[in-house]
């Protein structure tokens, strides 16, 4: 460690605050410490950064909401602006520095505030009520893609270069190289409108409406099967990337020295794959999958539009249309952390799982 | 003989690769007996590896055996080590004969404790018994002079090279194999831990009597830890003889030049003599003695003609049509005590 002997002054500002100094380096060399401060300051910096961005769209809510009406409901144009200007709390002619230090003030206090366009209605409601059924759709498909991915990585690692190997890699790629919106249109106009070979309109929402929630199979039956398709997307449009990463680090895992070592030692070839082979080549991935965390949200914007899935997604997208500034602004914050997190995470889970990274207690 | 363990007959290795047949081993005899150590010299590329990754069957995919039967015998059972199926060949392995791999630097997984690497290894080779496998573990940590406690619970990162290759060394005689080969096992330590290892290596040997295949590019130390030498020369054994014949009697002029080429600290540097010319292209190789376009003995017979191994003094082989030649050179260049 540093000794406590002054360093050379560097400049004239540098020997003026040698305790402040001191002090901010001690705190700077603690990982908690700097962890915590870095993921505060990114957390700040991107709510910074959107608060402007989304307000430098063309057209605010109100407009937005004028426009509708105009258009929609034949209304005169000051009928329509007095009816948006008192339906929401959005005044356009407050400074933009002004909201800004508002809207900073309230999220320090913890409040997201109200949204714009449903008056009444805290966007921390709307978010409880729309985050868990992404959580529960992207992370169910995140979780089958990312198992079958490393299972058939695996598989084609072991059978390299061979009819199988090809096979699978081919399909890989070509999976992973298209986006998983041209899949999902491509279920829904072909297999959907097309071949008729399930309703679409059917498959809208989360549920049967006609349904009481609750712990029934009836109820989880429904929630299964409005999830199917989009799940199914997920699954369809990462598993390429997983199982070629998979198929990647196995191969190289394979090579260690240590796997050839175990063989001599007579190992089975089961305890090998698993805790030889297996547990070395997924180290990477966990990292991979942690991170992937962070843009379950993000990941499921088109989707979640596209089979009308009522989602975090969806209702982004929908306050983007409207645009409900304080509900982007929720959703936004609600990505940043959880891509944040999920960094943290994927470096926690690291030295959890591989000893070589693990902090030593005390040095 | 009853007390032969390993005994290698005719074996010839071929890798297969884009450009040809590559004959790797070739018609190589060997014969190793209970606590005795062999050492394999020749210069890189002669066929060391190839020939001891066979004992084990661990070649490549890319090799073939072509010829040949490796007789294994112990408890007075003797078996073709070639025809073991897959399951017995897998209890073969490390349980009658253990393999320190060149250049194996990362010879332990790095996700799991030294103690469970001990502990799989027995398990593989049905060793049920968790407390003697424990006493065992430790038996041998204090054999290779390593502390016990701590390396019993340290994962393999939080080892140095050298202590690792001893626990390496301690792992290979867990299941008390009668063959032990180790190849170049002390290149990638500094002098001094080279030094314990090999001690360390005495050491255990004569505590557990295994029988050793000792490959080395450093024929000092060769001539240390052998009972017999044998030089192998582009893929053949082309020499073969109890330590003392083999440095001071050498029968073989590809013998002779290697051992002209050790320097020596007490002569002078122009007693260092080189092998002229390179090792031959093993996909085509040289007619008649492999050795001929490198030899300063060699006549039109060696062109044409390959010699075969014959006993010239007893246990002492060559192929060499011209041994003669080579007793008359040696007085000059015989190892100095
Ligand atoms: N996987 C392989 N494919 C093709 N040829 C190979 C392969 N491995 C070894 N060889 C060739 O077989 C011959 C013998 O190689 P081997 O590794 O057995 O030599 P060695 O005596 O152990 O050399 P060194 O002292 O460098 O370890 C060499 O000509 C080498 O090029
Ligand atoms: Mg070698």
């Amino acid at each position: 460690m540093a000794t406590e002997s002054p360093a050379v002054p560097s400049g004239p500002a540098a020997p003026s605050f040698p305790i402040a100094r001191h002090a901010f380096r001690r705190f700077y060399t603690n990982y908690t410490a700097r962890t915590v401060l870095q993921a505060i300051v990114t957390i700040w910096a991107v709510i910074t950064f959107t608060f402007f961005l989304i307000r430098l769209m063309p057209g605010n809510p109100v407009e937005v909401y004028v426009d509708f009406l105009v258009n929609q409901q034949n209304m005169t144009y000051d009928e329509a602006y007095s009816r948006a200007a008192s339906q929401f709390r959005f005044d356009p002619n407050v400074s933009l520095v002004t909201q800004y230090v508002e809207y900073m003030g309230q999220l320090l206090r913890g409040d997201l505030g109200l949204s714009i366009t449903s008056s009444g209605t805290r966007v921390i409601d709307q978010i409880a009520r729309f985050l868990p059924w992404t959580i529960f759709s992207v992370g169910l498909g995140l979780l089958i893609s990312f198992t079958l991915g490393v299972i058939l990585g695996t598989i084609m690692a072991y059978k390299r270069n061979t009819a199988i190997d090809h096979a699978l890699s081919f399909l890989a790629s070509v999976l992973s190289a298209v986006p998983n919106y041209i899949w999902g249109l491509f279920i829904i106009l072909v297999l959907g409108v097309q071949l008729n070979l399930f309703s679409v309109g059917g498959l809208r929402g989360n549920y049967d409406p006609s349904l009481q929630p609750g712990f029934t199979l009836e109820f989880i039956g429904s929630v299964l099967k409005h999830a199917f398709l989009p799940v199914l997307i997920y699954v369809i449009g990462s598993i390429g990337g997983w199982m070629l990463n998979m198929r990647n680090s196995t191969v190289s895992t394979l090579g260690e020295d240590y796997v050839n070592v175990a063989r001599a030692r007579g190992l089975t070839s089961s305890r090998i794959l698993l805790a030889y082979v297996g547990r070395n080549a997924a180290l990477p991935m966990f990292t991979l999958l942690a991170i992937n965390i962070g843009f379950i949200i993000g990941g499921s914007v088109i989707i979640e539009e596209l089979f009308v899935y009522k989602g975090i997604g969806s209702f982004l997208f929908w306050s983007i249309t409207q645009r409900d500034y304080t509900s982007m602004q929720g959703v936004f914050l609600i990505i940043t952390i959880s891509v944040v997190v999920s960094n943290l995470l994927a470096d926690l889970l690291y030295s959890r799982l591989d000893p070589r990274v693990r902090v030593s207690g005390g040095k | 003989m009853t007390d032969i363990i390993l005994q290698v007959q005719n074996v010839s290795i071929i890798y297969r690769s884009p450009r040809g047949d590559v004959r790797a081993t070739n018609n190589v005899s060997l014969t190793l007996r209970k606590g005795e150590t062999i050492a394999l010299i020749g210069e890189s590329g002669s066929g060391k590896t190839t020939l001891s990754l066979s004992f084990i069957r661990m070649l490549p995919n890319s090799a073939r055996v072509t010829q040949g039967t490796i007789l294994y015998t112990r408890d007075g059972v003797t078996r073709n080590v070639l025809e073991l199926s897959d399951d017995e060949i897998r209890r073969f392995r490390w349980s009658d004969c253990a393999m320190v791999f060149q250049g194996a630097q990362n010879a332990f997984n790095p996700v799991l404790k030294i103690r469970n690497q001990f502990a799989d290894t027995a398990a593989a080779h049905g060793y049920r018994d968790k407390a003697w496998v424990k006493k065992r573990t430790l038996d041998l940590f204090k054999l290779v002079r390593l502390d016990p406690q701590r390396v019993f619970d340290a994962y393999p990162h939080e080892l140095s090279g050298g202590m690792r290759q001893r626990t390496l060394l301690a792992l290979g005689v867990m299941l008390d194999p009668q063959v032990v080969i180790l190849d170049e096992p002390t290149t990638a330590l500094d002098i001094l831990t080279q030094r314990a290892i090999i001690d360390v290596l005495k050491a255990m040997q004569q505590a557990l009597h295994f029988s050793i295949i000792f490959i080395s590019h450093d024929l000092a130390l060769a001539a240390e830890m052998a009972d017999r030498v044998a030089t192998m020369y582009a893929g053949e054994i082309v020499e073969e003889g109890p330590v003392d014949e083999m440095f001071y009697r050498p029968l073989h002029p590809y013998t002779l030049g290697l051992i002209r080429s050790i320097p020596k600290l007490n002569h002078e540097q122009d007693h260092l003599v080189s092998i002229p010319g390179e090792p031959p292209n093993l996909i085509t190789p040289p007619s008649g003695c492999k050795f001929h376009p490198r030899c300063q003995f060699a006549t039109e017979k060696c062109r044409v003609d390959p010699p075969t191994l014959v006993e010239y003094e007893p246990g002492h082989l060559a192929a060499c049509w011209h041994t003669d030649k080579v007793i008359e050179a040696r007085p000059a260049a015989v190892v100095q005590g």
